[in-house]
This record gives structure tokens, sequence and C-alpha cells, in this order.
């Protein structure tokens, strides 16, 4: 449900969206009736359509609704495709978001975008500081997500959104894949979907940790050193994944990173599954640390996987050239276990309103 | 079939919302001390036997089959 509040000019109106808890903390643009409406007409659907119910409220995720939390975060009507993508990929039952939104797990989605739409809904960086502040697309459309999450879906932390910290992905968390720098394919073409496509990939994870490797072209063993520095992070002793053995894992790889493993042989596939290979912990280990939660050890030296198969690694190609990845460990928890969930970006119905940026 | 939640104290506020939020706002709650997780077999029995007849009455209330 929304409504219409009233106020007597710009200020007031931001002040009393603080009050009402439907900001992130920081200012919002004062969603205004025109500006909702501007929103909804770039989208090229009624404002009344819904994509469905958001939890732990329940509430309902119109276009409008949507729409609004657009306008709040910032957004350029050119970026509600992604939105509307993002918006979709939470609410897949698989995504199991009233689950994520309540627990007492820092995890935020994560959104990835592939295909055209990084450029046409952008330009969606993917580059140096992709995830860091400077980009108004990859800043505002992951906020948009989260404004929706507030205020369609009720988070409020300590009442219904229980993180016992959070981390600042929960303002926004947001970033094109690298398609153009990176030696494999695509996300979403490994995913299935053609290459002129345009996807959200959603994955609730922890923030990102950064990973350092050096490289020496002469060395032959830089590939597996690499790949168990990348592996040993996936498997974090403090993240759930590793103590749970699930969840999605990401790695984004920068473009160094990238070559050093194309050099090496690898693609997708068997990339991954020398990551998963590696993202492992020594059982006993576990054991000891967390006898509750891991079996006693069938074995001192039998591993114990912090992901259940490969597929549960999603690897996309990303950021600066030098010597920093990123992997962003795992929740593995909800009834669905935190799997990483794809919708497309319809961008054929999006409606172009030349000059709407600037009002 | 009877039912009651145990809602700690910390969570009292959560289990509101989410009682509303279903559809279900007078289901039967019994709220105890917070955390109970980790704490040890001595404090998990002293919640249990604080908590025990709030749960048997919760159960027997009308409510608690809805």
């Amino acid at each position: 449900m929304s409504v219409l509040l009233e106020a007597s000019d710009e200020y007031a109106a931001l002040e009393r969206l603080h009050e009402l808890g439907c900001t992130d903390g920081l200012p919002v643009v004062v969603p205004t009736p025109e500006r909702v409406e501007r929103m909804v007409v770039a989208s090229g659907l009624p404002a009344d359509v819904s994509l469905g119910t958001m939890g732990p409220n329940h509430g309902n995720a119109s276009i409008g609704t949507i729409a609004a939390c657009a306008v709040m975060a910032g957004c350029l009507p050119d970026h509600l495709p992604v939105v509307l993508g993002a918006v979709r990929a939470a609410l897949d039952p698989r995504f199991d978001l009233t689950e994520l939104q309540a627990t007492t797990h820092a995890i935020a989605p994560f959104v990835i975008v592939n295909g055209p739409a990084r450029h046409a809904c952008g330009p969606i960086a993917s580059g140096f500081g992709a995830l860091g502040p400077g980009f108004r697309a990859n800043a505002s459309i992951g906020r948009a997500l989260r404004l929706c999450m507030i205020n369609i879906g009720g988070a409020r932390p300590g009442v219904s959104d229980m993180a016992l910290l959070g981390h600042p992905g929960k303002f926004t968390f947001c970033m094109a894949e690298d398609e153009e720098s990176s030696p494999f394919e695509p996300l979403h073409v490994a995913l299935g979907y053609d290459a002129t496509a345009s996807t959200v990939t959603l994955v609730g994870t922890e923030a990102p940790h950064s990973v350092i490797f050096v490289g020496d072209a002469d060395d032959p063993t830089a590939p597996d050193r690499l790949l168990t520095t990348l592996g040993l992070s996936l498997a974090t002793i403090g993240a759930n994944n590793a103590h749970f053995g699930g969840g999605t894992g990401v790695v984004v790889l920068n473009p160094d990173h990238a070559a050093v493993l194309d050099r090496a042989g690898f693609d997708r596939r068997t990339l991954v599954e020398a990551l998963w290979e590696r993202a492992a912990n020594p059982r006993s280990l576990m054991s000891r640390l967390n006898p509750s939660m891991v079996r006693p050890p069938k074995g001192a030296d039998e591993p114990f996987h912090a992901y259940r198969s490969p597929d549960d690694i999603v690897v996309i190609a990303g950021g600066g050239s030098g010597l920093y990845s990123m992997v962003l460990p795992s929740w593995a928890a909800g009834p669905h276990a935190n799997p990483a969930v794809t919708a497309v970006v319809e961008l054929d119905q999006a409606c172009e309103i030349p000059g709407l940026a600037a009002r | 079939m009877p039912a009651v939640a145990l809602v700690s104290s910390e969570f009292w506020a959560q289990g509101e919302f989410i009682a509303r939020s279903v559809g279900m706002p007078d289901i039967p709650r019994v709220r105890f001390e917070h955390p109970v997780a980790g704490a040890g077999i001595a404090v998990m029995q002293r919640v249990a036997a604080a908590i025990r007849d709030d749960i048997v009455a919760a159960l027997a209330a009308p409510g608690a089959a809805a």
C-alpha cells in the first residue's frame, strides 16, 4: 500500500520521510507524484502492475511502488529496467527474500548486470572502483533495490531486519560484469542466455573480501597459487558457508588475474571446479571450531567443502588492473540455501522520453 | 494443532512484526530471556523452567489452535 504524504516544502518532505523510516539514512529524492509518474511512464507498464509481494511485510511490489523507490534512490528512468530486473530476481521464491531480510546475518543482495543493459541502462561500471562511490547507475540501481526492501518489504533494523551489524553493501551493491575485458564467456551466456540478452543475477553475499595475488608469468605454479588463494578466501573460516557447506559465493576476477587463468587454459567450467576443490577446510579443523554444526571427522585430512558444488561459485570479471580481486562469501541459509537467481532485464518495455533525465 | 512461538526478548519486536505481517497478530507467544544460544545447559534448564507454565498455558488457550 502506498500513501500520499503532504509537506510544506522539499526539506520538510525529506525530514518526514526520515522520521517515518522510509529512507536508508541518507537523503533521498522526494518521490512526488509527478516524479513517480514520469518514472512509471518510462517503465512502459501501468503503475498497478504487480511483480509480486515482498517480505517480510508482504508489501505489493507494483510498478508504481518500485518506481517511487527508484525516484528516491536517485535513479534515472534509463536505470529502471535494471531495477525491475533486480526486483524480479529478489521476488523469485528461490531467493528467500523474507528470510534474507530477517536474518541476523549481514547478507545483502549483490546485483550483477550482464548484456547490453550495462550500457543502455547506465553506463553501469565494471572496472576501477566499480563497487565504490562515483558511479551513478551502480549507486542508484543498488540503492533502489534496497529502498524497495525497506519500503515495500518492510525491513527495519532491529525490528524486521535483524542483521546484527549489516554491511555497507546494504546501502547499495551493484556492478556490471566487464565482459569486454574478460577472457571468459559472460556470466549470463554461461547460464544459458543469449549474448544479446540482458540479465540481473542476484546473489546474497557478505561484504567483498580483498584477495591479493602477485603474478609471475615465469612461474608455472602461479595459476595454482592464485586459485588456492581465491579458494581459501571463499572458504574463509568465519563465513557461514565454511561451516554449512552451502550457499553461493562470488569471485570478481580482475583483468590480470583472469589473464593468468586464461593463459593456463582454464575456461569457466574448469575454473569453478578448481575453485570448488580449493574452497575447503580440513574437516578436523571445522569439527574442532564448530562441533555443534560440523560432524565428527571421517578423516583428519578429509576436506570440508565450503560449497556443495562448483555450480555454487559465481565468477565474474571486473575491477581494475592490479593485484586485487574480490571474493564474496555466502549466507548459506534460508529454505533454498542461498542460491543465485537470474532475471531478464526487459529493455523492450522501456519508454524513451527525451529530456526526462534533466527534470 | 496447538502451537506457541517461543521468542527471546531481543527478537520480541520482530515477532510482533512477523505476526502482523502474516495476518496472525494474536498467535500465542512466550517471551524468554536473551541469549540462550550457547548459554550452556544450566541456563537452558533455568530458562525452560521459568517459561514452562507459560508454554502450557499458551497451548491450552483458545487461540493456540488457530
